[in-house]
């Protein structure tokens, strides 16, 4: 048997984003895996202590490309409620659609991602190709494709533009229709049932003590929803379900993400018809505010929690927690006992998102350590190098 | 577009990026920017690539790879800078992991400013450095009418 180690990352085919994933093989099956972060972290945190509230936004929107309106959302919930500004209902929707869109716009571009790990080109062009409508929608409200800055405290900067309601709805439709049409592909497709069936299974009580959120909690039948369970923005008047499955596995998470985009469109089009007719406020500078509080909304991939202390106008500290650090943590875990053709799909079933990941850093026995690659692997890993050995 | 004469395959590396450029090169590929019309395809390996796209601030941990992508590329390769991060540091200059842009890394030919830049402007820039990479624009015309006597004939 040859015992193989063997580096995943952090540039790689099939990871479009850096990590280093170690993986320890017996065979071609897995014994033990290693996961090292740090190459996508900016220091956000430590940019946004000091930084005026208002000015904070801009860098708060530019944690994450995939879920820019989640942490700008979640971001002003907390600065609101600890300035004490509330907002009317008019700007509450408007969040609330950003929010949805955001949704759907990030599922579809997972879909596509997981069709592509497994090969499935075909599927991956189609749900691109949705995925661009979601994006069209974007683009004709707030004129940027991935990042929007339409947000602002205690307000929005712009309405929805005038008869846009039928524009929004026909590319609802569409999208809906089609991403039905793949849901149908990734629920009865023998040949990707035989990828993602049994693969990476995570049970509920494991869900449980690993605090995992989102979709992937969901699909182990954990019900977890931030949208329900507190609601916030104006999610208290609309309807709908939270989705949940029971088995557990890659093909569940994929079968709950692909409800949720029905669940999207539901939502997005009940906003549009309740739209409130009142107007926006103006937005305004806040330079004497003081206060401390929490916020939290739930972004395509679990719950999105930020902490904010505000010192007259000024930012004094910012923690971010965002839903795909809790979820990363458990992939060494359910990588074991799988083959090496399955870490594709385990990886991108708990689809990371860097960006916002990587939030962490270790300071051990009170000393700060700065390390590059190697001098890391050196000190901490188990796994030292890439190394081959017959026996 | 009738002087591009080589397939170029692109190759991106992520030094450091919130994701949102990434999302932009990506979606190069679907149906409706469609970049393999121009011969290009997105290559997972430098070793197979031409040209390469990076995003994101190249932070301190990222250099050392960045480089080694780099050098892993085969000669007459070309580098686009995609973003505000890339170019200055963007939002995140003042963090600690900031050191240096991308161009004090490696070489780099053809900046994208934006944040992110939209997919047509990124194609734009992949033409430029198409037009580069296939020698003088100057003899171009020349030589398509030379073939096309050739045709002819
Ligand atoms: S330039 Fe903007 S979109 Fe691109 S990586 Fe930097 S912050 Fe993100």
């Amino acid at each position: 048997m040859h015992n193989t180690t063997l580096p995943i990352g952090p540039q790689h085919p099939s990871i479009k984003e850096p990590m280093c994933l170690r993986i320890r093989l017996d065979g071609n099956n897995i014994e033990n895996a290693d996961l090292r972060l740090g190459y996508v972290h900016r220091g956000v945190e430590k940019i946004l202590e000091g930084k005026q509230v208002d000015s904070a936004l801009y860098v708060a929107e530019r944690i994450c490309g995939i879920c820019e309106v989640s942490h700008t959302a979640a971001y002003l919930s907390a600065v609101e409620s600890a300035m004490n500004i509330s907002i009317n209902d008019k700007v509450k929707y408007l969040r609330t659609f950003l929010i949805e869109l955001e949704r759907l716009h990030s599922h579809l571009m997972w879909s596509g991602f997981l069709a592509h790990e497994i090969g499935y080109e075909t599927l991956f062009m189609y749900s691109w190709r949705e995925r661009e409508r979601i994006l069209e929608i974007f683009d004709k409200y707030t004129g940027g494709r991935v990042h929007h800055n339409v947000s602002k405290i205690g307000s929005n900067k712009y309405d929805l533009p005038e008869n846009s309601k039928k524009f929004i709805f026909d590319r609802l439709d569409a999208v809906a229709k089609h991403a039905e049409k793949y849901r149908r592909e990734f629920e009865k497709d023998n040949i990707i049932k035989a990828r993602l069936e049994n693969v990476g299974v995570i049970p509920e009580k494991e869900a449980k003590r690993y605090c995992l959120v989102g979709p992937i909690a969901r699909a182990s039948g954990y019900k977890v929803d931030v949208r329900k369970d507190n609601p916030y923005f104006a999610f208290d008047q609309v309807d709908f379900n939270v989705i949940t499955r029971n088995e557990g596995d890659a093909w569940a998470r994929t079968l709950v993400r692909m409800d949720e985009i029905q669940e999207s469109v539901n939502i997005i089009k009940q906003l549009i018809n309740n739209m409130p007719n009142e107007k926006l406020p103006k937005p305004e500078l806040h330079m004497n505010a003081s206060g401390e509080a929490v916020g939290h909304v739930e972004a395509p991939r679990g719950e999105n929690f930020y902490y904010v202390k505000i010192n007259s106008g000024y930012l004094e500290r910012a923690k971010i927690r965002t839903p795909t650090l809790n979820n990363i943590i458990i992939l060494e875990k359910i990588l074991k006992g799988y083959e090496l053709g399955d870490v594709p799909v385990i990886v991108g079933s708990l689809d990371p998102c860097f960006g916002c990941l990587e939030r962490i850093m270790v300071a051990k026995d009170k000393k700060i350590e700065e390390h590059d690659e190697d001098s890391f692997r050196k000190k901490y890993c188990e796994i030292q190098k890439p190394e081959v050995s017959y026996d | 577009m009738d002087y591009i004469k080589k397939s170029p395959w692109i190759c991106v590396y992520n030094a450091g990026s919130c994701n949102g450029c990434d999302l932009e090169v990506l979606a190069l590929l679907n149906p409706k920017y469609d970049i393999e019309r121009f011969g290009c395809e997105l290559k997972a390996s430098p070793r197979h690539a031409d040209i390469l796209l990076v995003t994101g601030i190249g932070s301190k941990q990222n250099q050392k790879r960045l480089k080694l992508v780099y050098e892993q590329m085969a000669s007459k390769k070309k580098v686009i800078a995609v973003g505000s991060c890339a170019i200055s540091g963007g939002p995140f200059r003042e963090g600690w992991v900031f050191t240096e842009p991308v161009d004090r890394i490696i070489p780099v030919d053809m900046y994208v400013p934006g944040c992110p830049p939209r997919p047509e402007a990124i194609i734009d820039a992949l033409i430029k450095v198409l037009e580069e990479l296939d020698g003088d624009k100057k003899d171009k015309p020349k030589q398509t009418r030379r073939r096309s006597k050739k045709a002819k004939k």
